[in-house]
């Protein structure tokens, strides 16, 4: 099956800022990307792009082998949110629906079960000026499901949800991706979306950095244990004999850079040194996310 | 395109950014001609023109129906609608083709609303105080006709001028200074260029007399050529620039 987004060469620059440079990646169908960086990568402008709202400066964005603007009703294909605040605060949730869906010939019905998916049936008839975050966040896929879309492109989706409001996404996104169907959802928060993606595009600077799996990131950076003994100076020797780096952070305490916890323990019982406590630190997601685009930028 | 300008509608109703313009068109013409029409003597409104005068004010329509597509337009860039509508309708020509048709249809309505308003408030002025109708029917045709369709065509010039500047207080401005400001005062010192503005050219189409007015059929032509000109810069700024 052919991938279902291409870039190619994507690059944007505004003025002197080049917010995206020479970008060129492909998503698979039945896939959830992450598409991560601080904010201020290029990530939104990459979106815009992809979806027919910005022209690239060079190279080309495909979906469904096709422009965005040159498919025939692309709402049909592909549903898209890019800021969770684009409602007229005068308008009912179900309005909002309904002039977007005509615009297609999408029914006004379609509008009341998406309302219905998305747990806002109850206030589909408010303005949407009364409607928390989450409740416009919530309207907002609503409306990129209006067409029932095969490709569901999401900017930071998670701004503003509670942890429930993230697990509920997370639980949609997972059932809408094992339909066969495609996510790319993008975020400057990798644990909101470490437990959904398959794979990840980190980018800084409009340039990627990473481009991976979810299990090779994790493997390819590997955390820093801490470890609290009895004897730090006993342990720190050890340590160094079997080529490890330790550095001492307090009296006590070691940190050992690449290695993992049941080596280091490993490594204490048979120096003879009691461990009084031992843990791995700085792998979490953040933390390699944080070293991958300091190391970047620096 | 059907699709879209039903959209569009929806979009013109779904607010109550409507009602309130209604609301604010039907007040002020309702003020007008009462005033026009019980202050004024029963000589002065004998007289065919001041009975024209006095049964133009519907024609007042037209300001709010050009606010009515100055918003339709600008109110998707200040809340950010413009973002799904596109997605939706990526083409633009598409999508302004759509707001400047619905905003004429929408124009229509307020032209009826006002058009009517307007009529039978003076009407009834003219026959309560016992003054004799002075318009043949042809007068009353082209008065009525004409409004309506310089009040319809005011609403496309209102979301050309929405396109061309996005922003929705200064689209607000700009039409309200364009109409009562800049046009009466260019009328007022050149008439010759003056008469030209859309407001002066809609005096003509409806069949004012006033001095130095164009001829109606010439002022029908210079609004639609302001339309088409309105419209089709936004249309080329818009097909242009990005969505961001």
């Amino acid at each position: 099956m052919p991938p279902v987004v291409v870039a190619e060469s994507l690059t944007k620059r505004f003025g002197e800022v080049l917010a995206v440079d020479d970008l060129s990646f492909e998503i698979d169908s039945g896939t959830i990307t992450g598409f991560l960086g601080p904010n201020g990568a290029g990530k939104t402008t990459t979106l815009r792009m992809l979806l027919g709202l910005a022209a690239p400066t060079k190279g080309h964005a495909l979906v469904f082998d096709r422009a965005y603007g040159e498919l025939e009703y692309p709402a049909l294909r592909i549903g898209a949110v890019l800021e969770a605040t684009d409602f007229h605060p005068g308008r009912s949730g179900r309005d909002h629906l309904r002039m977007l869906g005509q615009s297609v010939g999408v029914p006004d019905s379609r509008a009341d079960e998406v309302l219905a998916l998305v747990e806002l049936r109850d206030a589909s008839r408010r303005r949407v000026k009364g409607y928390s975050l989450g409740m416009r966040q919530r309207l907002g896929l609503a409306a990129a499901l209006l067409g029932d879309p095969e490709l569901l492109v999401l900017d930071e989706p998670a701004n503003g949800l509670d942890p429930e409001g993230v697990r509920w996404l997370r639980d949609f996104l997972r059932r809408f991706a094992s339909e066969g169907r495609t996510v790319l959802i993008s975020s400057h928060v990798l644990a909101e979306v470490a437990q959904t993606v398959d794979q990840v595009l980190i980018v800084s600077h409009g340039r990627f950095i990473v481009e991976s799996s979810l299990e090779e990131l994790t493997a390819r950076v590997s955390g820093v244990v801490r470890v609290r003994s009895g004897d730090s100076p006993r342990l720190a020797a050890a340590l160094i004999a079997e080529s490890l780096k330790p550095t001492k952070s307090d009296e006590h305490t070691l940190l050992v850079p690449g290695a993992t916890s049941a080596r280091v323990g490993d490594i204490a019982f048979a120096a003879g040194v009691a461990v009084h406590e031992l843990a791995t630190e700085g792998s979490s997601l953040e933390e390699i996310f944080l070293q991958l685009t300091s190391d970047e930028q620096s | 395109m059907i699709a879209q300008i039903k959209a569009e509608l929806l979009k013109v109703r779904s607010t109550r950014t409507t009602a309130g313009l209604l609301l604010g068109m039907v007040a002020l013409i309702l003020l007008f001609v009462l005033l026009t029409g019980l202050l004024s003597s029963v000589a002065s409104l004998s007289s065919a023109e001041n009975q024209r005068q006095l049964l133009s004010i519907g024609a007042l329509a037209g300001v709010f129906s050009a606010l009515a597509g100055v918003l339709l337009v600008t109110s998707e860039y200040r809340y950010g609608t413009i973002r799904p509508t596109i997605l939706f309708t990526p083409s633009r020509s598409r999508v302004i083709g759509a707001k400047v048709l619905a905003a004429t249809l929408a124009g229509v309505g307020f032209g009826i609303v006002g058009e009517a308003l307007g009529w039978a408030i003076g009407y009834a002025i003219l026959s309560g105080r016992g003054i004799t109708f002075a318009l043949n029917s042809g007068d009353c045709v082209q008065l009525a006709l004409g409004g309506l369709a310089g009040i319809a065509l005011w609403g496309a010039m209102g979301a050309g001028l929405g396109t061309l500047l996005r922003n929705q207080v200064g689209g607000v401005i700009t039409l309200l200074a364009w109409g009562f400001v800049v046009s009466p005062l260019l009328f007022g010192l050149v008439p010759s260029v003056g008469r030209f503005m859309p407001s002066y050219a809609q005096d003509s189409l409806i069949g004012l007399t006033t001095n130095h007015l164009l001829p109606p059929a010439a002022g029908g032509i210079v609004l639609v050529a302001w339309t088409a000109l309105l419209a089709s810069a936004g249309l080329a700024l818009t097909a242009r620039r990005d969505v961001t």
